[in-house]
């Protein structure tokens, strides 16, 4: 007895040092670059006294007082923060990968702000803080009425947080590509720089935090049974959807602040709660607790680190967390336990259809839409159909934009198809996977390294970048072969990654950055003949080699178990539908940027049509994404002519919408 | 390009002087020019043609200012993206764009020949490749006369107010954009700015590196280090911005704003050409 009891204590104490090292180690290091850059500013004898008598006179005590202590204080409140909303939200929706991004209400907090910011500025004169959270409030809310239907289950909330954060930044890119030089503060501030001009921020945000973490710890016994079923926890007494709730709430209202105060900080909500479950914090009252340390450390240390790096422009500490955070995120991979909770009954139970009538009738409707794409434009005097002489001028403007995007949203179509059966995962789409992010991240590195960016040199970057992603996605999936929660992981972690660099790179105020905006918020602009000849060329072979796996793709939505049983040689299997995915992902990402929505939705709709068996859902998918990226790109070439709107933001746009309204009807 | 030899300049000279109104090569309409972005669309007003059409045009009114865009001047879509199929329709005498904006030309050669302006490509300063690409933009649209006295005209301008200058004390300064109210841009070393105020004997407050397009992005607190020195600050500025930067108790106490020494001045297009030169000096004069 005693025996045991001194080894459960042994354990509870290394623990407990696990904990102090993952928050310790942290600490010692960024007090001691703070402590160094102190020196530098100010002598040792002078930091108390100039405290609290201030000699504004003196340079060095004016930053000291008004730069360094601010900056050093909302370091830690937001990592803080950040720390307590992760393990709040992933508490709440039992999923390891829940942050603030996850479920909308940065995306909110980011559209609102830059509505505000473009069109209403005397909104901002009281200060970010109630607009954003207006956003930030009204996404989740939206997430939340999308999910409400399925009691608010994981899954749901994860597929409803992605759909309204990819409409809410689809218009916010909207909004900044068409205001691009008042977009500047935007960009800065989006990228999450701990930059102060005073002390009115951190007094501001101080106090939220405190309510919030008051809020939070006296919700922490409903919180813990959570744990439970929800049955369960409903026979103790307590209700489920009234904790979420409230739950929710603080979470929300933290991250809005945090948003308001200094934009967007990715990672450390995602990264503070794993590190500590990791480090041996069990219990949801010891991660309230060692989370928010955690988080104010490693936020902490970054933003002293992004000081003593040797750069021009100092990188903002909220594209240095996703730096340091996504290989962390690698790395903790193989040690992190994910429960995937496969909600097959996620969307609409529709009549199942054979749908091959349906797919001639697609064949139909996609050639018209085709002719009607290539005809019906605008021009200097209005609505013009182009006769047969113009269409020899018109044809090579508008043939490889429209080959390009059919191509493109064909391709995703597939692929989004094929990683949702693969994965079991609903929310599988190609750009969860990292490949489109790892194509941007080869792009915009070209975009540093050279002044001279051109065409082929734009591929081949994008070309590498897929590459190295795929190769890093790979292994730390392949830790237990290809396990698809993994790969999803991987994938958002280079996703991260990627959409952190941009944002530095838009913050640079480089006038190049046109070009960039435009790729990256997937405009067909650029498209060449070229481009639109090897679109047309991967899309055909990808059509003809994937009804090869149909069997697989019945098969592989059971489970792995019942893969195994049914004699698939698994990794075989994943390894072959790796790369239909990967090849066909980069293709279109080259020439059309890193769209999602397409990939996302298109086999949803397919679904939903109900073409739910492999092969129909496959061709169906292809159809529905080609015809819906044309139908974008030609309606963002016509509606605020001579203006473009990229494709990809429009898909997005006018998808999410689509997208959520049909979750709600099928919410019953 | 061919430097300004004595050749260049008398032949320059001597058409001004002989009135080139006469000559039969103005009383043809003027090319029609499209401009795929503004620094190459101020060159072009500069030389005393109205561009058919300008990228982002209510962009340019706000940003570039001047010379202003002639009345019926087409909007060709954003900078980024410029509308081919609309400049198809137009069918313009020539396209004008300028360096390292990634763009593809081979769909604007098709439409109509393409000049760009190859700015900040590292090969000279600035102010000397603003005037050898304006001499460039004149032969290209046969207005040489008016590129040479344009440059000559910069170049008097410029020098004029550099005597206006030369009894004040020599006070180092500071040109910055804002566009939020915790970092600016500085421009310095690479800056057409940079090379204005060389030649207007002025010393530019901020001498560390810069990137390749001659600015710095900052934090509001490093401004420290230009102590007391005059801070030119470039319109336009957000009104909330504005609002921000007043509350501020680090901006309120950085010693350039408390010795009062921050002036604002009209827009200015950091990246222009010789009318942004001048812009500049004059505002410069005023402030």
């Amino acid at each position: 007895m005693t025996i045991m009891q001194s080894t459960a204590g042994h354990r509870a104490r290394f623990k407990a040092g696990m904990l102090v090292a993952l928050v310790g180690v942290p600490a010692v290091l960024a007090a001691y670059l703070t402590a160094a850059g102190l020196l530098r500013l100010l002598p040792a004898d002078m930091w108390w006294q100039s405290l609290g008598a201030t000699d504004f006179a003196d340079p060095r005590q004016l930053l000291y007082r008004h730069a360094f202590l601010p900056r050093l204080a909302i370091s830690l409140l937001a990592g803080a923060a950040l720390g307590l909303t992760g393990t709040l939200l992933q508490q709440l929706l039992r999923n390891p990968l829940a942050e603030p991004t996850t479920i909308g209400t940065n995306a909110g907090a980011t559209v609102a702000l830059t509505i505000a910011t473009l069109y209403a500025p005397w909104m901002l004169e009281q200060g970010r803080e109630w607009v954003a959270l207006a956003g930030g409030a009204l996404s989740t809310l939206a997430v939340l009425a999308l999910a409400r239907g399925r009691s608010f289950s994981p899954v749901a909330i994860i597929i409803s947080g992605l759909v309204v954060s990819l409409t809410c930044s689809s218009a916010s890119a909207l909004l900044m590509a068409a205001n691009r030089e008042y977009s500047e503060e935007l960009f800065i501030w989006q990228s999450g720089s701990l930059i102060q001009n005073g002390d009115a921020v951190v007094l501001g945000f101080a106090p939220w935090l405190a309510m919030a973490g008051i809020a939070a710890f006296l919700l922490l016994r409903p919180l813990r049974l959570l744990d439970l079923s929800d049955e369960g926890a409903e026979s103790l007494g307590t209700k489920p959807v009234v904790t979420r709730l409230a739950g929710m709430t603080v979470a929300v209202a933290l991250s809005s602040m945090v948003v308001a105060a200094v934009g967007v900080i990715s990672f450390v909500a995602l990264a503070a709660p794993a590190l500590v479950r990791l480090a041996g914090a069990r219990t949801l009252r010891q991660r309230m607790i060692w989370a928010p340390l955690a988080g104010a450390m490693l936020l902490w240390l970054t933003d002293r680190l992004v000081q003593v790096l040797p750069f021009t422009s100092e990188i903002p500490a909220g594209v240095a967390t996703a730096f340091l955070g996504a290989p962390l995120l690698f790395l903790l991979l193989p040690k992190l336990r994910t429960s995937p909770d496969r909600d097959g009954t996620m969307l609409a139970s529709v009549r199942r259809r054979s749908g091959w009538a349906y797919l001639l009738l697609g064949l139909v409707a996609m050639a018209l839409l085709l002719c009607a794409a290539l005809v019906v434009g605008r021009g200097a005097t209005g609505w013009h159909v182009a006769s047969a002489a113009e269409l020899a001028d018109l044809q090579p403007l508008r043939a490889p934009r429209i080959v390009v995007a059919v191509c493109a949203g064909m391709m995703l179509g597939v692929v989004g198809t094929l990683m949702q059966r693969m994965t079991g995962n609903p929310m599988a789409a190609p750009e969860v996977l990292g490949i489109s992010g790892g194509a941007s991240l080869g792009i915009l590195l070209l975009f540093v390294a050279t002044s001279d960016v051109n065409r082929p040199a734009m591929i081949a970057a994008g070309l590498v970048g897929a590459l190295v992603s795929l190769a890093m996605v790979s292994p730390a999936g392949r830790q237990q072969p290809l396990a698809p929660d993994r790969l999803l992981l991987s994938g958002v972690a280079v996703a991260t990654m990627a959409s952190a660099f941009s944002a530095v790179m838009l913050a640079s105020g480089d006038p190049r950055l046109d070009t960039l905006i435009g790729w990256l918020s997937g405009s067909t602009y650029r498209a060449t003949a070229a481009d639109a000849t090897i679109a047309a060329v991967a899309a055909t072979a990808l059509l003809a080699i994937v009804p090869l796996t149909s069997r697989w793709l019945e098969i592989l939505p059971l489970g792995e178990a019942a893969s195994r049983g049914l004699g698939l040689g698994l990794f075989r299997v994943r390894v072959v539908l790796l790369v239909l995915i990967s090849v066909p992902t980069t293709i279109a990402t080259l020439v059309i940027g890193p769209l999602s929505f397409v990939g996302l939705m298109a086999p949803h709709l397919a679904r939903m049509l109900g073409l739910r068996r492999a092969l129909p859902q496959l061709f169906a998918s292809a159809m529905l994404g080609g015809m819906m990226l044309v139908s974008v790109d030609w309606a963002g070439r016509m509606l605020i002519f001579p203006w473009q709107i990229p494709a990809g933001l429009l898909a997005a746009l006018v998808g999410g919408p689509y997208f959520m309204v049909l979750m709600w009807k099928g919410r019953q | 390009m061919a430097p300004l030899t004595r050749r260049r300049c008398l032949a320059g000279l001597a058409a001004t002087s002989l009135g080139v109104r006469g000559d039969p090569a103005h009383t043809a309409p003027p090319p029609r020019v499209a401009c795929l972005e503004w620094t190459s669309a101020e060159m072009v007003i500069s030389l005393g043609i109205g561009p058919v059409a300008v990228a982002d045009s209510k962009g340019y009114r706000d940003w570039v200012a001047g010379p202003a865009l002639p009345a019926g001047c087409l909007d060709l879509g954003s900078r980024g993206e410029p509308n081919l199929e609309l400049l198809l329709e137009l069918k313009p005498d020539l396209i004008t764009g300028a360096y390292g904006y990634g763009l593809d030309e081979a769909p604007f050669r098709r439409i109509a020949p393409l000049h760009t302006v190859p700015f900040y490509d590292g090969t000279e300063a600035p102010y000397r490749q603003a005037e050898n690409e304006t001499l460039k933009l004149g032969s290209q649209l046969g207005r040489e006369a008016e590129a040479l006295r344009l440059v000559q005209e910069t170049a008097a301008a410029i020098s004029q107010i550099r005597a206006q200058f030369s009894g004040r004390a020599d006070q180092p300064l500071a040109v910055v954009s804002m566009f939020d109210d915790r970092h600016v841009r500085v421009y310095g070393k690479g800056s057409l700015f940079q090379d204005v105020l060389d030649r207007l004997s002025l010393t530019n407050a901020w001498t560390a590196p810069t990137d390749s397009w001659g600015f710095s992005m900052l934090g509001i607190e490093e401004l420290v280090a230009i102590g007391e020195a005059r801070v030119i600050s470039l319109d336009p500025i957000p009104p909330h911005v504005k609002i921000r930067i007043d509350q501020s108790s680090l901006w309120a106490n950085l010693p350039c704003v408390k010795a009062g020494n921050v002036r604002t001045i009209p827009p200015v297009w950091p990246f222009g050409g010789l009318a942004a030169a001048t812009r500049f000096a004059t505002f410069l004069a005023r402030a």
